[in-house]
């Protein structure tokens, strides 16, 4: 995925705050435990936001470099993408992803 | 970024409404006596059902049968479980899914469709269901497809349809189908009773694999393909629902409160109601809930093995049926005592008529 791409969730996927704090990813038939950063991450993702701006978010939030939060964050929009959890989508051209 | 497989907390409730079903697929894991579950649940008892769920931490609700869109009261019960936090999963197959039904269950909150075909080809699956619904099927799923809701297809196979493996792959990727489900059968309930007839052969077995990876290398990032393994072909047994009692929950259409839904077959084990105890109560120390519990009550070979936490010891509900005792090692394992039962039950019989499912 690109950095200019603003991802947004696939059909069927659901961010889920749990009672104790954590913060779960709701999918068709499954639900996965995300750990801070992916969770914070993931609260940016609308649709709108590119995802060079929700890595910049989240190294903010946990007080480290764009390029150290990218390694992992690109990593799990890139898994989470050829699942068809996340879509990429460019806003500008109305493109529908799956 | 994990699964969620190693807590004492029950994530998913299965709700059979009905094991009514207008199908007569062969093989059906719901048990033969179906006329002893017509006493079904009211609206008013599903829904404090999936209050308690939400309660003991639940995370999705799977509506399922039986076809559980002859329930007349499916929308009010999807509409409960979101109003309680759940996400919704409708398993159907799919030949009452209409435009109106569809439109009420997304207004309803519904996450997720899984709508189950029997082949790729009308004359094989129509033969399989035991009635004419292939192409209404395809109606459903194109209707599903367009809608703001994610849609699983589903095909479970067996001896009679294990060759068109490649078709059905093909008939998702045509429809633009996301998620494909291929699940071999599992020998519960009607499918245990027609075990020869739908017993597929180790060539299918072999060849279902390498279709599976090809096409998975072949179609990845636009469809996934989760495939779901023979049982008696591998050398250890599945890791049946994480374990017993740990994370499932299944309701059947009568209110048993049951750790996997082909249990109901155990009958050294009394299963509880959910009209005369909560499903809290019921989930936290029903005996049939503790009994299998965890691993303090693992025989040897699983006692002292390092997969045990792994695989749970396999299938009680499979240990149940092949040697009448649910408490043993999963005959599926290799270094079960009982797995020569397993090889002898691998030995299908080709052109065997399964027997039709009925009430």
């Amino acid at each position: 995925m690109k950095p200019t791409a603003c991802p947004r969730f696939g059909k069927g996927v659901k961010l889920r705050h749990d009672g104790n704090g954590s913060i779960m990813l709701l999918i068709p038939e499954g639900a996965l435990v995300l750990n801070a950063s992916a969770a914070a991450a993931l609260e940016l993702v609308d649709g709108t936001r590119p995802l060079a701006e929700i890595i910049a978010a989240v190294a903010a939030q946990f007080d480290v470099t764009a390029e150290r939060a990218g390694e992992d964050l690109f990593e799990l929009f890139e898994r989470l993408e050829q699942r068809g959890l996340i879509a990429p989508f460019d806003g500008a051209r109305g493109d529908k992803a799956d | 970024m994990t699964k969620l497989t190693n807590q004492l907390r029950p994530l998913s409730l299965l709700c059979e409404l009905t094991y009514r079903c207008n199908l007569q697929c062969p093989y059906c894991y719901n048990p033969l006596d179906l006329k002893a579950y017509r006493d079904e649940l009211t609206t008013g008892q599903w829904g404090t059902v999936l209050q308690a769920a939400a309660e003991l931490g639940v995370v999705q609700a799977h509506f399922s049968g039986g076809e559980p869109t002859l329930r007349a009261d499916l929308v009010p019960l999807v509409e409960a479980a979101t109003a309680v936090g759940l996400y919704t999963n409708l398993i159907t197959q799919g030949t009452f899914l209409d435009d109106d039904l569809l439109d009420r269950l997304l207004d309803g909150g519904l996450n997720h469709v899984q709508i189950s075909i029997q082949a790729p080809q009308a004359p094989l699956a129509d033969r399989i269901a035991g009635a004419i619904v292939h192409d209404k099927k395809a109606d459903a799923l194109r209707r599903v497809l367009t809608r703001e809701v994610a849609l699983t297809l589903n095909c479970v196979l067996h001896r009679l349809n294990h060759d068109s493996i490649e078709d059905v792959i093909e008939y998702a990727q045509r429809l633009g189908v996301r998620r494909l489900e291929l699940a071999n059968v599992q020998f519960y309930g009607w499918a245990y009773r027609n075990r020869t007839a739908l017993m597929p052969t180790l060539e299918q077995v072999r060849h279902g694999e390498e279709v599976v990876a090809a096409a998975r290398e072949r179609l990845r990032g636009s469809m996934e393909i989760v495939y779901v393994l023979p049982d008696y072909f591998g050398d250890f047994p599945k890791p049946c629902m994480n374990g017993w009692g740990r994370q499932f929950i299944t309701v059947t259409p009568n209110g048993y409160a049951l750790p996997c839904p082909a249990a109901a077959g155990i009958t050294t084990l009394a299963f509880e109601n959910v009209r005369d105890r909560t499903l809290v109560d019921i989930w936290k120390d029903s005996a049939a809930f503790v009994r299998y519990r965890g691993t303090d009550w693992m025989p040897e070979p699983c006692r002292s093995c390092e997969r045990r936490e792994l695989d749970w010891g396999g299938c009680r509900c499979q240990a149940y049926l092949i040697t009448g005792d649910p408490g043993v090692t999963d005959p599926a394992c290799s270094l079960s005592p009982d797995h020569a039962a397993i090889a002898s039950l691998r030995e299908g019989t080709s052109g065997a008529e399964p027997v039709y499912r009925r009430a």
